[in-house]
């Protein structure tokens, strides 16, 4: 049961996220976010092996992003007519506004957990296989987009040891973010000239190997659809229009 | 559409979106997250650098498509890098992409000069904005708040990945290692940049 | 015996170029045999390899004219992918010849390249990988391994189409002697249990002994003089002085002196350090231990990784020092100072570097690795830099695995193993002691040796 999730098929998983984020975007009420996050937050406690604590760390900058978006929708909401029922100084909060306040400010969290759900049980390597298998998407752009992956290590490599070289010329790190961005800059161009090469190798590599970007007959490594997925789906928008007809059963 | 591309293009729009990828992950790392607190406008005016591997690309490759696909690339890679905000990122870049991407067909992919990378920024801005305004609600933002916003991330769009984009790509261009590519061989009718 | 491959009048040159990299030029290979062709770079080696297995002349759109006959067929006939079942090749870059992450997917996507049936999969990739004595790497990540055993993967993923030809471009360029010289016993005895022909370019043939049956030299350029052993220029004063510097972590405390004017070797196995001594040297990376002094040159293997100007006249005034037109007269960089230091060629950018540190006012130099992957005019290049610094009072700390280039120039070597140094030797003191060298992984420079006993 834990491993349910892991196993689900991550183009189906990425459908369904997918179709629950665009129907979210409709409600502007409090309570259908909340309860979509609740069921988003139990389905990942039955059905997988979640380290929460890397989780936690993860939400974190979402919990901060969403009273950004509540504080905001207060200070600059459209509608400010009807009663107020909170004042602070010259800010007068009517209940419509803490409404779209606090939808915006769930919305923001049952998003960023529906997308941990996503990042944390599903296999990067998988899921663009995947998205090859069932999606339809070409090999040339799945292939490419692996290769890419796979020099990740070697590029944050040089990455650092451009960064020690340049230190040693005199460069040192700022403080300041956009002084920061524009001294990225003097690493970026040596990355690139690297990566330019490093690409034109790969290409020629593959070709090589016989690789003509063609759809392929079979897969070494077939990635299923099967009942979990079913099973999952279905959880999946049951909770989705559970929540939003919450008006119809909770009155 | 992808018969005519060489499987050298598409790594190389794979790999400058892994270049970039490093690169947004050394800018939003912990310390940035303070910046959460002022709410949805913090991220505007850094927001163009989401859009440079899309400029890049069609500035070093100009084919048709080079915006969108690059930038739904990169959209993967940041997903595979384990990015938190997940699948929502492909799709962001797939309607990014095409923003820069109906600026350059307007111009029947015949000018790359800086105004046309300073307009697919633009239009980059004004896609993603449209995205965002859907699924972040800005519909309960008051409109001149809304206008702050897009005012802010179009101005990024044109600086950081107009600008910017054209920098870094020049930067390369000059050290000799684009030969081969359709930016090296400039041909008749192109604008001069 | 019938020809695999047959040029006939070949001549091609890229677009954006005037000269012809290959002008008229015809050659053959038999069935079964093992050829190599050999030249300096940029005589149009890798073209001539990238024509046998059709990467080229599309892949560069490239102007090609003669004929080009593969298994008797006229090449261009062949469907794309095609000819690359029955012709595979192994590039010389370790970290660019891969697209998956683990030594079985890598496989696995050759195979599904071939439109393999899934149920023959599984079997050929057991077979191919008891075959090349690589079973136990079937889940490792490529890109954690060694570079010669990424070269070994390549092989292997090359063997797995089950070609009728190899071609080999420069494999062993960036290995060091000593795992180059196992690769190539491994691909000796691989060629006898699965009869195909081999085709190499290699610019240095000294480490192949006798593999090859035929050689076909490219361009008409003399055989390399071998380089001179030089005169030492060290003085008495110590340059530099460092006291138990180590490392947090890995890095045991190392002290030792070199004194000004001394070329000193740093070597020893893969993993042993090398780069990370010198790093720490550099305060690069955190380290504990006391150094004098502090201010020292450095030059990575890309020696690109430094460069943060457009020119390469900016490159050497960069850190504010004077005497930059008398700096770039004497590293003879006049000619190139307008040029972008990422333009110019490899041997050029480390006489950027080096003028650049030296400019600075940095009288120690470090450098990581200059020789791999170099040939022999860079080599003699790199030689006689090294050389004329030294006599001016520079003082050189070098990694390299290469002993021959060692040979010749070395006042001392430092040798190196697991994090901590062996010691400081006097070079002749090394060179006599065989068994101090495959300790540390060293091939004895026994040809130079041999030569200079003959001269006594």
């Amino acid at each position: 049961m834990r491993s349910l999730l892991h196993r689900m098929n991550p183009s189906v998983k990425f459908v369904l996220i997918t179709v629950c984020m665009f129907t979210m975007a409709f409600f502007f009420d409090p309570v259908t976010p909340l309860l979509f996050w609740a069921g988003v937050l139990l389905m990942q406690i039955l059905f997988s092996q979640t380290d929460w604590k890397k989780w936690l760390f993860f939400m974190i900058p979402f919990f901060i992003m969403a009273f950004g978006y509540f504080w905001t929708t207060l200070v600059f909401a459209k509608e400010t007519v009807g009663p107020i029922i909170w004042s602070i100084r010259s800010v007068h909060v009517t209940e419509l506004q803490l409404h779209h306040a606090l939808s915006l400010s769930f919305r923001v969290l049952a998003f960023s957990s529906l997308s941990l759900l996503f990042a944390l049980t599903t296999n990067p390597v998988t899921f663009i296989l995947s998205l090859m298998q069932q999606l339809k998407l070409s090999p040339k752009i799945a292939y490419g987009i692996l290769v890419g992956f796979q020099f990740l290590p070697v590029i944050k490599d040089e990455f650092i040891q451009i960064q020690q070289a340049q230190r040693l010329r005199g460069i040192v790190q700022k403080k300041n973010t956009l002084q920061r961005l524009l001294d990225t800059r003097l690493v970026l161009i040596p990355l690139l000239a690297g990566a330019v090469r490093k690409a034109e190798r790969s290409a020629f590599a593959m070709e090589a190997r016989g690789f003509t970007g063609e759809r392929r007959g079979g897969f070494f490594h077939e990635i299923l659809v099967d009942k979990v997925d079913a099973f999952l789906g279905v959880l999946f928008l049951f909770v989705l229009v559970l929540s939003c007809t919450n008006s119809f059963w909770l009155g | 559409m992808l018969k005519s591309w060489k499987l050298k293009e598409i790594v190389l729009m794979s790999l400058l979106a892994v270049v970039f990828g490093i690169v947004y992950l050394l800018f939003l790392h912990v310390g940035n997250i303070w910046a959460g607190f002022i709410g949805p406008i913090a991220y505007e005016w850094i927001f163009g650098i989401w859009f440079i591997v899309s400029i890049i690309s069609m500035y070093i490759i100009r084919k048709p498509g080079a915006a969108v696909i690059s930038e739904t690339i990169a959209a993967a890679i940041e997903v595979l890098l384990g990015n938190a905000v997940g699948p929502r990122l492909i799709l962001s870049g797939v309607i990014q992409g095409l923003g820069a991407e109906a600026v350059f067909a307007a111009t029947r992919y015949k000018r790359f000069d800086i105004w046309i990378l300073i307009l697919a920024g633009v239009g980059s801005s004004v896609f993603s904005f449209a995205y965002g305004y859907l699924l972040g609600g800005f519909t309960v933002f008051s409109t001149g708040y809304v206008a702050l916003m897009l005012g802010i991330r179009i101005l990024s769009g044109a600086l950081l990945a107009g600008v910017g984009g054209k920098a870094v790509a020049d930067g390369l261009l000059a050290t000799g290692s684009l030969r081969g590519y359709a930016i090296s061989r400039p041909k008749k009718g192109d604008a001069r940049a | 015996m019938h020809d695999v491959i047959s040029f006939e009048k070949v001549s091609f040159r890229y677009p954006d170029e005037e000269n012809w990299t290959l002008n008229d030029f015809s050659f053959a290979v038999q069935k079964g045999s093992r050829v190599v062709v050999t030249g300096p770079s940029g005589c149009g080696k890798t073209t001539l390899l990238y024509l046998c297995n059709r990467l080229y002349p599309d892949n560069c759109d490239g102007i090609l004219t003669g004929n080009i006959e593969l298994f008797g067929k006229d090449s261009r006939t062949f469907i794309a992918g095609e000819i690359n079942h029955r012709i595979a090749t192994v590039f010389q870059d370790p970290d660019a010849q891969f697209c998956m992450q683990t030594v079985e997917e890598e496989l696995a996507f050759t195979l599904e390249n071939l439109q393999v049936k899934r149920e023959e999969m599984e079997n050929r990739i057991k077979e191919v990988l008891a075959l090349t004595n690589l079973t136990d790497f079937r889940y490792s990540i490529i890109q954690q391994l060694s570079g010669g055993q990424k070269q070994q993967i390549a092989t292997a993923c090359a063997l797995i189409m089950e070609p009728e030809i190899l071609l080999l471009d420069e494999p062993i360029a960036h290995l060091d002697p000593y795992t180059a010289k196992r690769y190539i016993e491994w691909l000796d005895q691989l060629q006898q249990n699965r009869q195909m022909t081999i085709v190499a370019i290699e610019h240095r043939l000294d480490l192949w002994g006798d593999f090859f049956d035929r050689i076909i030299p490219l361009s008409e350029s003399d055989e390399p003089s071998i380089l001179p052993k030089r005169m030492t220029s060290i003085k008495p004063e110590i340059s530099i002085q460092a006291t138990k510097i180590e490392t947090k972590t890995f890095l045991k405390p190392a002290s030792f002196s070199l004194q000004r004017g001394e070329i000193t070797i740093l070597a020893g196995p893969n993993g042993s350090g090398k780069s990370t001594l010198l790093k720490a040297l550099c305060h690069l990376i955190p380290r504990n231990g006391l150094i004098e002094p502090t201010f020292l040159g450095y030059v990575p293997q890309s020696p690109e990784f430094l460069f943060l100007t457009k020119t390469v006249q900016d490159e050497v005034a960069y850190g504010g020092g004077y005497g930059v037109d008398n700096m770039l007269q004497r590293l003879k960089l006049m000619d190139i100072a307008a040029s972008h230091p990422f333009s110019i060629s490899h041997g050029q950018k480390r006489r950027v570097a080096i003028a650049a540190m030296l400019c600075d006012g940095r009288e120690v130099i470090l450098m990581d690795e200059p020789t791999s992957g170099q040939d022999a005019a860079a080599l003699s290049e790199l030689y006689q830099l090294i050389d004329e610094r030294a006599h001016d009072g520079t003082t050189f700390l070098i990694v390299t695995h290469d002993m021959e280039f060692a040979y010749c120039l070395a006042d001392s070597i430092i040798l190196m193993e697991d994090g901590s140094l062996t010691g400081k030797f006097p070079a002749l003191a090394v060179w006599e002691n065989e068994k101090l060298l495959l300790e540390h992984h060293l091939l004895p420079p026994k040809g130079l040796m041999q030569c200079e006993k003959s001269f006594a």
